[in-house]
């Protein structure tokens, strides 16, 4: 064999793995600008806006903070391979970039655009009493419907989802491949397309303008999905664990309640947060179910803000958005890990 | 072919040291195991070898050169994993032609069916790996990994996926084929059986070091340290511990004399190197195992308990029974406090002595 | 109920076990565990289905009220044309309703769900899991925030004048000011919903990349193989599955959404798509004007597209595995 030129190959090696890993950070970098532009531009907004007039120069300034500050610490992680290293330098980035944005834009910050949170007559303190008549509520009462609607709504799609995918994952029983094969189709129909007709039985049944229509619809719209992830969950549940339940003498219900179930929970977490999340954006469905304003939730609150009452008031509706936006966003940065291994669990079904 | 070194090689994980200092030479054409129990840094240190982890430390050397940072696709090596890895969308002729593809081979083809013959999956090329059974898709592997001619070829516990009998035939075929090719060969197993078998030197490790380098008649009769001779040898080895007091370790009136100097010594003894005498140490026996060809009696002694081998299909004892040990001074290995072997040192019954 | 003959005493003092037989166990377990889930699948999903059958060929509007039975709301949508095809054509609004949604969802699942989806579950999966980890979380924040907030930063985003944040940018780089909104509105909800369909992807292929076994990408290095052999030798191989089913289910999520359109477009003829159609026509709040007759008539239309996809899914999904036998018979 001929003789190799090992150095020459290794300093090859070098580059393009420099090279490779910078490139793809550049890439990825890149593309989620845009996506993270405009919630940041959202937060300067609701912190800096005054009645009405929108500070263009806060966002670039500090801009100009964070994203060196974001490079220093890249750096820095890069160069410091210690982890308490890292942190310290971290720790004095941030503090630096704290500095910096104080510096700059300190003056500019203010908390008046969350105001609606502590006044309960916002709309006729801005429009005066006569316009809105008291029919615009104070956010708290839209913020625990929203509260409501999404906590009973995802109670109610973990047990259900939950009892039957255990269910269809490890009982036999006459039509089971028939029913997998009907969920399968059900979970086809996307919840939008049945718009209209699902309004029609609500309408029937009289559950028009309650709370309880969109709380049932929102359970059931999500069931199949819910039903295929749960059973995929508890198919990977090996089968002996469930079988030494039964013959250390637990029945069928409690070798499910005392053995499987804790094997589950991280599917029990990820169906949770998704269905709050969904429960808690939701738009279509609680505007499609009530006529008129027979119930507020945070949904219709930020839209009637943004489009009706004080549709110029910048800082007043972004203080609003970042208001709604917390919670679901605490909740997925919280739970994330659980996320995707629902996908997993779900894709396989 | 290559000459392999490693010098001073250690991996670092986040919170563990899984490889702590590697110092070895593989020549060219040798097939050497590594063999040592699960987590003891065997595999990290093949990975490193093939390019796939980075050497923490010290540097691995090809023909003199160093390649810690040349890449896996560059370094030109072979090899097979536990699970095959054969890729499952392609045929069989497709996974062995695979690594010819980036060489811009112009006979790859034949190439391909050459090797595939050798290693006897000729009549197999059509299908894909779901189709082999296990001893056919480990053939294809092996194969995929010789194809191209490597410097090197590693093998990752290549046979533990095998039943019994098949593992004894690809065993023997493995050798064949490496010995007829004349490549290098690294071997990573926890079983010593296939390690000294197969290896032309078995290396034993235990928590990222190398405790000892030799022949298997090396590692099982001049074991280095108190690991090697727990860990080679099946049935295992009997170790008596104790301190030595003026030549002699004394217990409940029995006594062994040990030449070596006061302190704290561990005694090893082979099972089949104990043998019932008239005159030597007191034991009683606790339980009988017949192992077909030959039979492993438990004894409960003044030292603890020890178990020696007779080879016979009938056992001669029963539980219960009383008879008296005994061995040849040659037959005693004495390991120091550090578990390191004490040159030099014997032990043997102070009764045999004295007869 | 007879005496049993192996009654077992389970500790003294412990009141017998209930006696029942293996199949009133069943329907007992049948009832606790699948009951609540038929209740509200039949309730609220396979009645509604043959609800909008029946409303698709009345008149119903605003009253809510079914005098009588005709086929005249899938008059308005076509017309029978002796010199057609299949002997009828298509009304114009209902026509462009179709093709803008033909475009917007084969555009939408081509240019995000599918391509930018499998660079991101690509690109995230070679970083160090914690840097990958990052970006996939920068990429899921418009999916998880909720929807009336992301359509509101589109629209802060695109607003026409000098304060919308596409123009700053562009001022910064010396450009005109841009109206995408009113110029390009068929660009904005491809993207608009592409940002969100292109996590969703993402999240898939990257799980389906994940339970690749590692040892195939050892190997194939060792074989010599470079990034981009692997990606096409080891990685696109294992996610056929996987990207055809995004295909399916997102081709059909894509179709019949409106949410985003409407948020973001409001009732704008250019972006009115099937979907759209049946809601502005029904139930959007301060503009649908009722029809719904007219609505299920379209809904009917895209229940029909859903029954054909389905029938792909079918063929597509590993039905032997779903179906796998329970391996405990007792119950």
């Amino acid at each position: 064999m001929a003789s190799v030129d090992w150095n020459a190959l290794a300093a090859k090696s070098r580059r393009s793995r420099r090279w490779k890993n910078g490139l793809l950070i550049g890439f990825l970098t890149l593309v989620s600008v845009p996506i993270l532009l405009p919630f940041f531009w959202m937060v300067v907004i609701s912190v800096t806006a005054r009645t009405g007039g929108v500070e263009a120069a806060v966002l670039w300034l500090a801009c100009a903070v964070l994203v060196p500050a974001t490079c220093a610490y890249g750096a820095a992680h890069l160069a410091l391979p210690h982890p308490r290293a890292r942190i310290i330098a971290g720790g004095v980035i941030a503090a630096a970039a704290a500095l910096g944005l104080w510096a700059l834009v300190g003056d500019q910050l203010h908390l008046h655009n969350y105001r609606f949170l502590v006044n309960s007559n916002l709309v006729e303190d801005i429009r005066g009493a006569a316009t809105a008549g008291g029919q615009f509520p104070w956010v708290w009462t839209a913020f625990g419907n929203s509260l409501l609607v999404a906590s009973v709504s995802t109670a109610l799609k973990v047990i259900v989802a939950t009892l039957a995918g255990y269910y269809l994952s490890r009982f036999a029983f006459r039509g089971r491949s028939g029913f997998l094969q009907g969920l399968l189709i059900l979970e086809v129909f996307h919840p939008w397309m049945l718009t209209i007709p699902i309004f029609l039985v609500i309408y029937w049944v009289g559950l028009l303008n309650t709370l309880t229509g969109p709380i049932l619809v929102l359970t059931a719209i999500d069931l199949p999905f819910f039903i295929f992830i749960m059973k995929g969950f508890f198919d990977a549940v090996p089968w002996d664990i469930e079988m030494s339940a039964m013959t250390d003498g637990a029945s069928r219900r409690q070798a499910f309640r005392m053995v499987v179930l804790p094997q589950v929970r991280a599917g029990l977490i990820a169906i949770a947060v998704l269905g709050f999340i969904k429960g808690w954006e939701e738009y279509v469905f609680v505007t499609a179910l009530r006529t008129g304003n027979s119930y507020w939730v945070m949904s219709t609150y930020l839209y009637y803000v943004a489009e009706d009452v004080m549709g110029v008031d910048y800082g007043l509706v972004a203080a609003v958005s970042v208001f709604y936006m917390i919670p679901s966003l605490a909740l997925y940065l919280w739970c994330q890990r659980y996320l995707t291994q629902m996908t997993m669990g779900g894709v396989k079904g | 072919m290559a000459r392999v070194d490693l010098q001073g090689l250690h991996k670092v994980w986040d919170t563990a040291t899984a490889v702590d200092g590697l110092d070895l030479t593989i020549n060219d054409g040798e097939f050497v195991a590594i063999l040592g129990p699960s987590g003891c840094g065997k595999s990290t240190t093949l990975f490193m070898l093939a390019g796939v982890y980075l050497p923490t430390a010290g540097d691995i050397l090809f023909d003199g050169a160093r390649i810690n940072e040349v890449e896996a696709r560059d370094r030109n090596v072979g090899i097979v994993f536990q699970s095959y890895a054969l890729y499952p969308n392609m045929t069989v002729l497709q996974n062995i032609l695979f690594p010819l593809r980036f060489q811009k081979h112009p006979d790859a083809d034949q190439r391909a069916r050459d090797m595939a013959d050798l290693v006897q999956v000729g009549d197999l090329l059509d299908r894909r790996p779901g189709q082999l059974s296990g001893g056919q898709q480990q053939r294809v592997a092996l194969a995929r990994a010789l194809v191209k001619r490597p410097n090197l070829l590693l093998l990752d516990e290549p046979l533990s996926n095998l039943d019994a009998t098949l593992r004894l035939t690809m065993r023997a075929e493995i050798r064949r084929i490496t010995r007829e090719l004349g490549v290098t060969t690294i071997l990573v197993t926890h079983d010593q059986l296939e390690a000294t078998t197969m290896a032309d030197r078995v290396v034993c490790m235990n928590a990222g070091r190398i405790e000892q380098v030799g022949t298997a008649e090396d590692l099982y009769l001049r074991p280095q340290s108190r690991f090697v001779a727990g860990f080679i040898g099946s049935p295992p080895i009997n170790f008596i511990e104790g301190s030595v007091t003026g030549g002699a370790l004394r217990c409940d009136g029995q006594t062994i004399a040990v030449a070596a100097p006061d302190g704290p010594v561990c005694i090893g003894l082979r099972p089949e190197l104990l043998i019932p005498v008239e005159d030597g140490l007191a034991a009683k026996v606790t339980h009988v195992e017949a192992m077909g060809r030959e039979v492993l009696t438990s004894v409960e002694t003044a030292f603890g308990t020890l178990r020696f081998l007779e080879p016979t299909a009938r056992p001669r004892w029963r539980i219960g029974d009383d008879l008296q040990l005994g061995f040849a001074p040659d037959a005693s290995i004495v390991f120091g406090a550090a578990g390191t072997r004490l040159d030099g040192a014997t032990a043997a019954l102070k009764k045999v002595i004295h007869a | 109920m007879s005496r049993p003959t192996n009654l077992i005493t389970r500790g003294a003092g412990a009141p017998p076990p209930p006696v029942m037989t293996q199949a009133s166990r069943q329907t007992t377990n049948a009832l606790v565990f699948l009951g609540p889930a038929c209740v509200f699948l039949l309730c609220l999903l396979v009645i509604p289905i043959f609800v909008d059958l029946v409303v698709a060929f009345t008149d119903m509007s605003q009253t809510v009220r079914i005098d009588g039975f005709t086929t005249k709301q899938f008059e308005k949508l076509a017309k029978p044309s002796p010199e057609a095809l299949l002997g009828f054509e298509l009304r114009g609004s209902f026509y462009r309703a179709l093709s803008l949604s033909a475009v917007y969802v084969v555009c939408t699942l081509a240019i995000f769900n599918i391509s930018f989806a499998l660079i991101l579950a690509l690109t995230t999966t070679a970083l160090p899991d914690w840097l990958g980890g990052l970006y996939r979380a920068i990429w899921l924040l418009p999916r998880m925030s909720p929807s009336v907030v992301y359509g509101l930063l589109w629209l802060w985003t695109i607003d026409p004048t000098g304060r919308g944040l596409l123009n700053q940018v562009l001022a910064v780089a010396g450009l005109d000011p841009v109206n995408p909104k009113l110029d390009a509105p068929l660009t904005v909800i491809v993207v608009a919903n592409g940002f969100i369909g292109a996590s969703i992807g993402m999240l898939i292929l990257t799980s389906a990349i994940r339970s690749i076994p590692q040892h195939l990408f050892y190997a194939a290095r060792a074989d010599g193989a470079g990034s981009l052999s692997i990606v096409r030798h080891i990685v696109l191989p294992a996610l056929r599955w996987p990207l055809s089913y995004i295909t399916v289910f997102q081709s059909l999520a894509l179709l019949v959404s409106f949410e985003y359109i409407f948020l973001i477009m409001g009732p704008a003829r250019q972006t009115m798509t099937m979907a759209m159609l049946a809601y502005t026509k029904t139930l959007a709040p301060g503009i649908g004007s009722g029809q719904y007759a007219y609505g299920a008539a379209i809904t009917l239309i895209l229940i029909v597209i859903g029954m054909a996809v389905a029938l792909i899914l079918w063929r597509l999904s590993n039905m032997k595995r779903l179906l796998t036998r329970p391996r405990i018979e007792v119950q």
